[in-house]
């Protein structure tokens, strides 16, 4: 066994035990904004060496072993850009009948996932992709497969993001038909054995069935509509019995998930573009000429002077 | 008996002895944030920086060990904040218990070192999955299944670290 040294060796030792659990407990109480602040700033400064390496570490192994799955999606992709191309023509078509606005594009960041050993890194995913590549807090993050989370703390050359397994995770939800909505949460039911979302806020005239798809409604302006969450698994009983409760098994898992896409601005499905700046002033410029052509017809012409 | 560095010896050995340590230490935070993500990814994985940790702790006093749990756990919570504060108390705790334990009740032996790597990192892991409000169904699994797992890779390499590394590390090792 080791000597301590002594009875002052024992006693600066818990000090310096003490001293380090207060300023733990004082990180703990630090509000939120403040906590992520600080994270991002010490990122960009102290530890950015680390997420430049380790961010580097993840695009090698990518490109060792990912090269086959690339050729794979590419493959599928190509056959379905050839069908795409038909039905893309068709849809400009009828919009262009039925006089609709060109449907919004959703720009987008690739990004990859710089996982942690920690227990929580599925909750909150560290990205390599920052505010000096474009990305702004609330960015959503997607995978091929469906929703992964969004961006919640971000620093000039990485982000944190708060995946669906967040504890303050919510999305509003819609099934595919959009007959249904509801607010999709992280479950907090014991018998699950992983970690899964439930549906919640469904009205109890409606029902589900087991396998239906779930995606993202639009609503709340974080995530545009239409982003696959997951498949309903389960009936779960809400205990005041005010509304139905669904398990929902998602599509995206953040901890098997590298590389992601952070969707960037416009984030909002009913974000409308303003006009152009031409549009502006051709619509002044009438409104110019309208004001002349009464100003003639006020005034008396020249046939009916006396 | 097989045993190294008593803590006696001449002052010379002593710097080397750091000298050594810190490579050491080096190696595992290379294999942490570059070697791991290049070559393996995936859930139950050996945490190289709480192997570290651990490491040092059962070697130096327990205000030390508290002090580098603190950093650790500081590294920890920058780079996934799911509650900032929890990586470090729960570091700083594991820390200062592990060198507390080792100086008080563990024997020097093999088997005592790496159960003290195994309940190191599954009791890290469970603090900072109660100190960030995990969901009770979640908890459940990651305490039972996730963390005993990584608790069971970090303890296997940190015996294969301590056999080949032990006279650097200048940890006795009693058969």
């Amino acid at each position: 066994m080791r000597d301590l040294g002594g009875r002052e060796t024992a006693r600066s030792d818990l000090v310096l035990f003490v001293g380090c659990v207060i300023l733990a407990l004082l990180a703990l109480a630090l509000p939120r904004p403040w906590a992520a602040s600080l994270t991002a700033t010490i990122r960009e400064t102290a530890l950015r060496p680390v997420v430049a390496m380790q961010s580097r570490a993840v695009s090698e192994r990518t490109s060792r072993q990912g090269l086959k799955a690339l050729e794979h999606n590419r493959d599928s992709l190509a056959l379905l850009v050839q069908d795409f191309a038909t039905v893309s023509h068709e849809n400009a078509n009828l919009r262009e009948l039925l006089a609709l606005r060109p449907r919004l594009s959703r720009p987008y960041l690739s990004a990859e996932i710089l996982h942690q050993s920690a227990a929580t890194d599925d909750r909150v995913a560290l990205l390599g992709v920052g505010s000096a590549d474009g990305v702004q807090q609330f960015d959503p993050i997607v995978t091929a497969e469906g929703l992964i989370g969004y961006v919640w703390s971000v620093g000039a050359r990485s982000s944190s993001a708060y995946t669906w397994a967040h504890p303050e995770f919510r999305a509003a939800a819609v099934t595919g038909d959009g007959r249904v909505t509801g607010l999709v949460s992280p479950s907090s039911s014991t018998d699950a054995s992983r970690a899964v979302l439930q549906l919640r806020g469904v009205a109890l005239r409606d029902s589900l069935v087991i396998g239906t798809a779930v995606y993202t409604s639009g609503l709340g302006g974080v995530f545009p509509r239409g982003i696959p969450i997951g498949r309903i698994s389960a009936i779960e009983r809400d205990q005041f019995g005010y509304e139905r409760v669904y398990r929902v098994t998602p599509f995206a898992h953040p901890a098997l998930s590298t590389h992601v896409l952070v969707l960037i601005s416009p984030r909002d499905s009913l974000f409308i573009a303003l006009p152009k700046p031409d549009s502006v002033i051709r619509a002044d410029s009438l409104r110019v000429v309208d004001s002349l052509r009464q100003r003639v017809d006020t005034q008396p012409r020249p046939d009916s002077l006396p | 008996m097989s045993s190294v560095w008593t803590g006696e010896g001449p002052k010379r050995r002593r710097s080397s002895d750091k000298f050594r340590v810190t490579v050491v230490i080096a190696g595992l935070l290379l294999l942490e944030f570059y070697l791991r993500p290049s070559l393996m990814e995936g859930r139950g994985m050996p945490d190289f920086l709480m192997l570290a940790l651990l490491l040092i702790a059962i070697r130096q006093r327990p205000g030390t060990a508290a002090m580098t749990g603190f950093v650790v756990g500081f590294v920890v919570d920058v780079l996934t904040p799911a509650r900032f504060g929890a990586g470090i108390l729960a570091s700083v705790l594991v820390g200062w218990g592990a060198s507390y334990g080792r100086s008080v009740f563990f024997a020097d032996n093999l088997v005592v070192t790496a159960a003290v790597f195994f309940a190191g990192t599954w009791v890290r892991n469970l603090l900072i999955l109660l100190l960030s409000g995990t969901p009770s169904g979640h908890l459940l699994s990651e305490a039972l299944v996730w963390a005993p797992l990584q608790g069971v890779t970090t303890a296997a390499v940190g015996v294969v670290i301590v056999i080949l590394f032990r006279d650097w590390l200048a940890i006795r090792i009693d058969r």
